[in-house]
């Protein structure tokens, strides 16, 4: 996975704005999972089709954190994601 | 929306062929009810009481007694067990939960068997606020939220509660351990509202162990997570009624009406309970 890379939302994940909050369920195995106020932006962004750097570029500008930290921070995340079947890179 | 409910004659549970997919039994591990997949579509088996078929498209439930199984007990299962997920399976929204009219609104009490929901219902309803559901709530969707449907008419208690709130307990039926509360009709004294009411609050009961009143109001996630938990959900398999669930519970989680209650369950408290509820729920309606 690299940065110039962008995500797509498989047909059997539904995810919900509730509250500040972004609730996720996976229909294949029913469970559930949530993602806090920054993750549910960066969710966000990957949702509109933006590459991780473009996501990246937006965040900066939203947030006080240095560029490689965030990067570093947005990588895991999708990483994270990847791994549940949350997402699929590419 | 129909159903076509017929009751069968007495007959033994044959055993199954497969594995049920799913189970519910009581905090101490005894079996209360096995769900399983049939030709027809489920099969609801209640060891010892009755079996319950319903059909694929839920639109058709038959049941199969035991000799020994009473009336009012196969009432039971059928108004607060079978039918609620039967109607989950037609799109319905259906919680574990009492509700009671306060002010024109329906204030809902939503929690696991044991917690007191019964009986929070028979006491408002005995003191001028009528209940809508002793449980099996059934939310339908409304301009500005939900509405409340009511149910059947009655409040099953175990005789202590019915002995506190209502006045001496009656005969109970012996043969099943849910089913050996006592019903209650309601009537003149235990008051019931039969017309919908639109949602205004929900209390999530907690385990008894606050040493007084406690109420906060939970965050929209934590809030779905727990109306989730409380539903009423026949096959967890069908993709498109667990997609509507979804739906159906982050709208109600964004309504920002679910608070977790907890109190001492002393039945002398009954009272106290019950007014600091109601003033919690005008004090709160005023603040917003």
């Amino acid at each position: 996975m690299t940065l110039q890379d962008r995500v797509h939302i498989p047909q059997e994940v539904l995810a919900r704005h509730v509250g500040e909050e972004t609730v996720m369920l996976h229909l294949a195995n029913g469970t559930y999972y949530c993602l806090d106020p920054v993750g549910a932006r960066v969710w966000q962004l990957l949702e509109q089709g933006k590459t991780l750097t473009e996501a990246c570029d937006v965040l900066r500008d939203e947030y006080d954190v240095p560029g490689d930290q965030l990067e570093r921070d947005v990588l895991d995340l999708v990483e994270s994601l990847s791994g549940h079947g949350l997402v699929v890179v590419g | 929306m129909t159903i076509d409910y017929s009751r069968r004659n007495a007959r033994a549970q044959a055993p199954m062929q497969t594995v049920p997919f799913r189970e519910w039994a009581f905090p101490d591990g005894a079996l209360w009810t096995q769900f399983y997949r049939s030709h027809e579509g489920y099969l609801l088996r209640f060891p010892g009481l009755a079996d319950f078929a319903v059909s694929a498209d839920a639109r058709t439930v038959s049941c199969h007694p035991m000799a020994d199984t009473t009336d009012d007990t196969l009432e039971h299962l059928y108004l607060n067990q079978v039918l609620p997920l039967v109607l989950s399976t037609l799109g319905r929204l259906v919680v574990h939960a009492s509700a009671v009219e306060i002010d024109g609104g329906a204030v809902a009490f939503v929690a696991e068997s044991g917690r007191g929901k019964s009986t929070l219902a028979a006491c408002f309803s005995t003191s001028g606020f009528r209940f809508l559901t002793d449980d099996g709530l059934v939310l339908d969707p409304a301009d500005a939220g939900f509405d409340v449907l009511p149910s059947h008419p009655s409040i099953r208690l175990w005789s202590d509660s019915q002995d506190s709130v209502v006045g001496a307990p009656t005969a109970v039926d012996p043969s099943g351990r849910d089913s050996s509360k006592a019903r209650v009709d309601a009537d003149t004294h235990v008051a019931f509202c039969a017309h919908a009411r639109p949602l205004r609050r929900a209390y999530f009961l907690g385990d008894g162990s606050a040493a007084s009143f406690t109420c906060e109001r939970m965050g929209a996630t934590e809030a779905l997570v727990a109306w989730v938990r409380h539903s009423f959900l026949l096959d967890l398999d069908e993709r498109p009624l667990l997609a509507r669930h979804f739906d159906q519970v982050a709208v109600l989680a964004n309504l920002s009406c679910a608070y977790r209650l907890d109190y001492p369950r002393r039945f002398e408290q009954l009272a106290r309970l019950r007014d600091a509820i109601v003033e919690h729920l005008r004090d709160e309606s005023v603040a917003a």
